[in-house]
């Protein structure tokens, strides 16, 4: 049953967090602001690549009204972040590697006498060559970007022998892809608000996706204990994984230590372009065969990813990318290479999709071309190629077995929209607008959750309740948009009968929550889930006995439900939470921490759970402009159940609208390490106008009997799949490939045929 | 950094005039540290990506009287330059006289900024998008120069207004779109040609990559009787095809013609090009979407 | 310190109505409505995002009809009758506010205040618009997060329940 409001009935419900929403008086964290605080900025780099010869900061420092002008020599510890790997200058000492890096940073007392100091430092390059991109960077006479090389990370996977596969091959289909460098666009640019607090600790009201690390990463900056430092990270108006890795917050933390006063730091859009992270740049080659009768035999692939100039996650979002792009099909042979370099371009780090996104745009490309060479039906030849739900994954692991491949397989071969591509519609508007042609195409996705194996992913939550009667809720987990609110208040309504008025949510909070690990890799609502389960039996069984005895009944005879504790076989409410909770000294408490789960293998990044997803979509071609519209989408997905219907759905949705944009809008141009594209006048997100065609989704909720997972993430699948189906249903409407995104409408455009006809005359 | 250029200038005066000459002489007086201000908006969007520097002085010219109106003249409807672009889009009398206008300016940003932006601000900026629009249907620019008013064609002021000093002072005051010559018209049976395409990067509040206006009259027969041909888009000044005008008037809008008119609209359409589209993409859509509509008009003038 | 001295705040005297109530704003007169609201009178419901008209999180209506407040700049707004969302709520939930919160017509928020101002500029000229009206309507309001699929049925909701409301 397609998933919408009327559909699910009950189930569908307000958000807890939207009335504040709705009438604009939520306060964000750019929202805040302190009697006597001081505007923060940074001094970023003038060019991509050059040396500091020297900075200057005197003049500076003595406008009155400037409290703090701080350089890579006001770093009490480590001058350097990044979540995986911290060699990413908090403030540049000799060297800067791109135009977001940051060299100074000051503090005052307006914002128009914050950009006059920053206006009056004075600093010193000297130009260095620009490294403009990953195949330049890895040619070896490359100026090198750290002392490593340029080489930030390698990966390999091997499986048979594919030179071999490729002798018994009776169609080779070899192509290379491109992928854009796809912008966030969250809506709340950076920054937040830091406090230092009278007892000497330091409070960072700033968004962020782990409040944990973050905190971890300004430790190691200040030199100070964690337990000294507060984050307080939600909410956040959108993030997408962009705000996942530190931005504002060192200079924020390194200025108001500094001055003692607060200081508030909101990036402008442009500072936002040119400091912030973006989807990896991907260069993916292919070479993919098959036997006679249309078997996969042998796969080869090759990533080369543009990660920019310092780490952050580049190493795990290659990792990711070389997984994904073997995918859901069985084939003998398979040797996948990929390499991520450093460039003088902008950051690349973590996205939705986590390079997903770039591996099964190419993946899917070979599937679409393979079948027609063939002359099969595209769908038919999936079907024929896919994974058994026995099967292990695409690193050959073991891992959490479900049927969810074959079953959204077959949502889309019976979905009207794919049946209509068998039997396109005749429509007049041929022969009145002989330029407009459609298409329809279809792509399949097996997306990975979790951060897979190597690196630690905690997870964990706590249930008390509360002096005051209500079940306090507490996790380490972010909302920035999801609906974590919402999908955590209706399971505890769901699986512990509580009513919404009994539950009070702390998240975003690290001295109130404890460490759940990060809201990333789809992962949140799989582990409050998991959380919530693990949780039920000890906090049910302890709140019963006590209101047993409080009431001095059999806890038998009691159960919990709206407003307090009830009597098992009836309604009546024979305690309330409140009551309780005051006949108690102590509050109830339960917690539970544990990981995500992992494969058994030793395979650094593979993963145990996937979701899988295909979506048939249809476009509109018009083909004097090249311009392509999508028209109806249709989404499968299958995910394990639908904890928050309402969410579930804004996922799919709002994520195909990313990959819409990523398909046929996208593209963080940059030339010679510069941004083209430097506000939302050049740099295109979809409109509502964009946005106008039916987007069905269908989720799949069946696991298999036993199924100890529960909800697996849908977070980024939605981002993922539409791509390359856009580039399928390219390729009927046009008969072009479509083999780098965004599409090039010039790439589509055709001479009118009426030119080489005769006109209808007279 | 954008910042920098517009937060350390300091902050600009803002002045008032209530007339055409009062606002000229502000600008005589200030010369390059005064700028003529209508909706702002496009200003803005250079203060702030640090393109041009905030001036010492603005001289508003939403005070100045009689600039706000759209005017039925004798022989012409008025658009007086502070008519904002929403006011334009919801002009009934335009959008049935000049529909291709209405069209142009409706694709223009999104409503909010055309309730601040004005159509003398779009023309002024040389490259606007209604530019083409408007140059389609001959319009004439009215402007205040010091001593009185002078009129001059759109198309003679487009070809030098890119050059250095070209504005100088004058205060464009309106835009002037003549009305339809009766013999414009020919006879009853003679079929009407009217589009105008704007070509972006997305569906809806795009920059545009080109700009096409096509107007003109089909005898019953399918001869052009007239036809006007205009191009821009992007930072390309909008132009009309002259040449390719004359050399259709009077033929037959047969295959042979629309052949030749798309070949022609790519040798005389010369788009400024950027990193979005090549000037081989901007020229292949502007004839392109022309032909079609030269086409459609001629399958239907049977 | 010669720095200093050249900067000449020109404050001038902004006299408006804000959701109502009269104001008296000493503000430079290009000073922008976006940084008055926000920085001035704490009303933070509208949101900087772009800066240049291109996003729609600040929109507020001046008299009646939806503007970017980072682009109307202090002198703009005298004698203006200013409308931000603090105000569009100040009667309790709004129908088209409640239609969003049915609907789930936002999620991480940001754009949602700026997207029901447009749509109340909207609805308030055509109390049953097209889908074209829509889409033209709430072109210059961008959402990241929902794809719009909330919004055009939050949007289908608000005029229903206007219409519902008027019969």
């Amino acid at each position: 049953m397609l998933l919408n409001r009327a559909s699910v009935g009950e189930r569908w419900r307000i958000r807890p967090d939207g009335p504040a929403k709705v009438t604009g008086s939520l306060e964000y964290l750019t929202d805040m602001a302190r009697e006597g605080m001081l505007h923060g900025l940074v001094l970023r780099s003038e060019y991509p690549h050059a040396r500091i010869r020297s900075i200057r900061t005197d003049q500076a420092k003595r406008l009155e009204g400037v409290h703090g002008v701080l350089t890579y020599l006001d770093v009490p510890g480590l001058n350097a972040f990044g979540i995986a790997r911290p060699d990413q200058p908090v403030l540049c000492e000799d060297r800067v590697r791109y135009v977001g890096d940051a060299v100074a940073c000051v503090a005052a007392e307006t914002p128009e006498l914050a950009a006059r100091a920053l206006a009056l430092i004075e600093v010193d390059y000297e130009l260095l060559p620009v490294v403009a991109g990953p195949i330049e960077a890895l040619r070896g006479d490359a100026p090198q970007l750290h002392p490593q090389g340029n080489a930030l990370h390698r990966t390999s996977f091997r499986r048979g022998d594919v030179e071999e596969g490729f002798k018994q091959c009776a169609h080779i289909v070899e192509e290379t892809y491109e992928t854009p460098r796809q912008m966030h666009t969250y809506m709340e640019t950076e920054g937040g608000l830091f406090v230092p607090e009278a007892d000497g600790r330091l409070t960072v009201y700033s968004p962020t996706q782990h409040g944990f690390m973050d905190r971890m990463q300004l430790s190691r900056i200040l030199a100070v204990p964690q337990q000294s430092i507060r984050v307080v990270s939600s909410p956040i108006g959108g993030s997408f994984g962009g705000k996942d890795e530190l931005n504002v917050q060192p200079y924020g933390a390194l200025l108001a230590m500094h001055t003692g006063r607060p200081v508030k730091i909101h990036q402008t859009r442009w500072e936002s372009v040119r400091a912030g992270l973006k989807r990896h740049p991907m260069r993916i080659a292919m070479k993919t065969g098959t036997d006679a009768a249309g078997r996969l035999i042998a796969h080869r692939a090759s990533i080369v990813a543009d990660t920019g100039p310092y780490s952050t996650l580049g190493a795990e979002v290659l990792n990711f990318a070389t997984e994904h792009v073997i995918g859901p099909y069985r084939y003998d042979h398979v040797d996948v290479e990929g390499v991520s370099a450093f460039t003088n371009n902008g950051m690349s780090g973590e996205f939705r999709g986590f390079g997903g996104n770039q591996a099964i745009f190419a993946l899917e490309g070979q599937m679409d071309r393979l079948a027609e060479r063939l002359g099969m039906d595209p769908w038919a030849f999936r079907k024929l190629n896919l994974r058994r739900p026995e099967d292990p994954g695409p690193f050959d692991q073991p891992i959490a077995a479900t049927e969810g491949a074959v079953k959204v397989w077959e949502a889309i071969a019976e979905c009207s929209l794919w049946l209509e591509r068998g039997a396109p519609a005749e429509s007049g508007q041929a022969m009145l607008e002989p330029w407009i042609k459609t298409g329809i195409g279809a792509a399949f996705t097996m997306h990975g959750a979790g951060l897979g194996v190597g690196i630690p992913d905690p997870a964990g939550g706590r249930l008390t309740l509360a002096p005051d009667g209500k079940i306090e809720a507490a996790f380490g987990y972010e909302e920035f948009g999801q609906g974590l609110i919402a999908t955590l208040e209706l399971m505890l309504i769901e699986q512990f009968g509580f009513a919404a008025d009994d539950i009070r949510i702390i998240i975003g909070d690290t001295d109130a929550v404890p460490d759940s690990g990060s809201t990333t890799a789809s992962r949140a609502t799989s582990m409050m889930w998991k959380s919530l389960r693990r949780l039920k039996e000890p906090f049910a069984s302890r709140l019963l006995e006590r209101a047993a005895s409080v009431l001095d009944a059999e806890t038998g005879e009691l159960r919990l439900g709206e407003g307090g504790i009830r009597e098992r076989a009836g309604e009546a409410l024979l305690l309330t939470y409140r009551e309780l909770a005051d006949a108690e000294q102590s509050p109830i408490r339960c917690e539970t921490s544990f990981s995500f789960p992992t494969s058994p293998t030793d395979r650094v990044g593979a993963h145990f759970m996937y979701t899988y997803s295909a979506v048939a979509a249809k476009v509109e071609l018009n083909v004097l402009t090249g311009r392509v519209k999508v028209l109806r989408q249709f989404h499968a997905v299958a995910a394990g159940p639908v904890m928050n219907p309402q969410g579930y759905l804004g996922q799919i949705e709002g994520g195909s609208s990313m990959a819409l944009g990523f398909a046929l809008l996208e593209d963080a141009v940059m030339e010679e390490g510069r941004y083209m594209t430097r506000n939302l006048d050049t740099y295109l997100v979809p409109t509502i106008a964009d946005q106008r065609g039916a987007v069905d989704v269908l989720p799949i909720e069946h696991l298999p009997e036993g199924d100890e997972h529960g909800p697996r993430g849908i977070g980024e699948v939605g981002s993922v799949t539409l791509g390359p189906a856009i580039a399928a249903a390219i390729r009927q409407a046009s008969g072009k490939w479509v083999t780098r995104l965004p599409v090039d409408p010039a790439s589509l455009q055709e001479t009118p045929v009426f030119l080489s006809e005769a006109v209808n005359g007279g | 950094m954008g910042l920098n250029l517009r937060e350390t200038g300091s902050t600009p005066k803002v002045w008032h005039p209530r007339t055409a000459a009062e606002a000229w002489a502000y600008k005589r007086n200030f010369g390059p540290d005064g700028v003529y201000v209508a909706g702002g908006t496009l200003l803005r969007t250079q203060w702030e990506a640090g393109i041009v520097r905030m001036p010492a002085n603005l001289i508003d010219l939403s005070g100045v009287g009689g600039l706000s109106d759209i005017l039925i003249g004798e022989d012409g409807l008025l658009l007086g330059s502070q008519t904002t672009l929403q006011a334009c889009r919801m002009h009934a009398l335009l959008q049935r006289t000049f529909p291709m206008a209405t069209d142009a300016v409706r694709s223009i940003a999104a409503p909010s900024v055309r309730h601040l932006a004005t159509i003398g601000g779009n023309v002024a900026s040389v490259v606007g998008d209604a530019v083409t629009a408007l140059l389609a249907y001959d319009a004439s620019l009215i402007w205040h120069t010091g001593d009185g008013e002078r009129q001059e064609e759109l198309t003679d002021w487009l070809l030098t207004a890119f050059q250095p000093g070209s504005l100088n002072d004058r205060l464009l005051l309106s835009v002037k779109l003549p009305f339809p010559d009766e013999q414009d018209r020919a006879d009853s049976s003679a079929k009407r040609v009217s589009a105008y395409h704007k070509v972006g990067r997305r569906e809806a509040f795009t920059p545009s990559l080109v700009t096409a206006a096509v107007h003109g009259f089909l005898d019953a027969s399918g001869t052009v009787e007239s036809i006007r041909l205009a191009v821009g888009g992007g930072q390309t000044v909008p132009r009309r095809l002259e040449e390719a005008e004359r050399e259709m008037t009077g033929q037959t809008l047969d295959a042979k013609l629309l052949k030749h008119v798309h070949a022609r609209i790519m040798e005389l359409y010369e788009p400024r090009e950027d990193v979005f589209a090549d000037s081989a993409y901007r020229k292949r859509t502007a004839a392109n979407v022309i032909v079609a509509e030269l086409w459609r008009a001629s399958r239907t003038s049977t | 310190m010669s720095e200093g001295e050249t900067v000449k705040n020109e404050y001038d005297e902004l006299r408006c109505t804000i959701n109502g109530t009269d104001y008296s704003i000493a503000a430079p007169p290009s000073e922008r409505l976006l940084m008055i609201l926000r920085d001035r009178l704490g009303l933070t419901g509208t949101k900087r995002s772009c800066d240049i008209g291109r996003c729609g999180a600040c929109m507020v209506l001046i008299d009646g009809k939806s503007v970017n407040a980072c682009l109307a700049m202090a002198y703009q707004c005298g004698g203006k009758r200013i409308t931000t969302i603090e105000g569009v709520a100040a009667g309790g939930i709004d129908p088209i506010q409640q239609a969003f919160l049915e609907e789930g017509g936002f999620q991480c928020g940001y754009c949602t205040p700026g997207m029901i101002v447009s749509v109340a500029a909207l609805l308030g000229e055509h109390p049953d618009p097209t889908d074209d009206e829509i889409a033209e309507a709430l072109s210059g309001n961008l959402c990241r997060c929902t794809g719009y699929g909330g919004i055009w049925r939050a949007v289908k909701r608000a005029i229903e329940a206007r219409r519902s409301a008027a019969t």
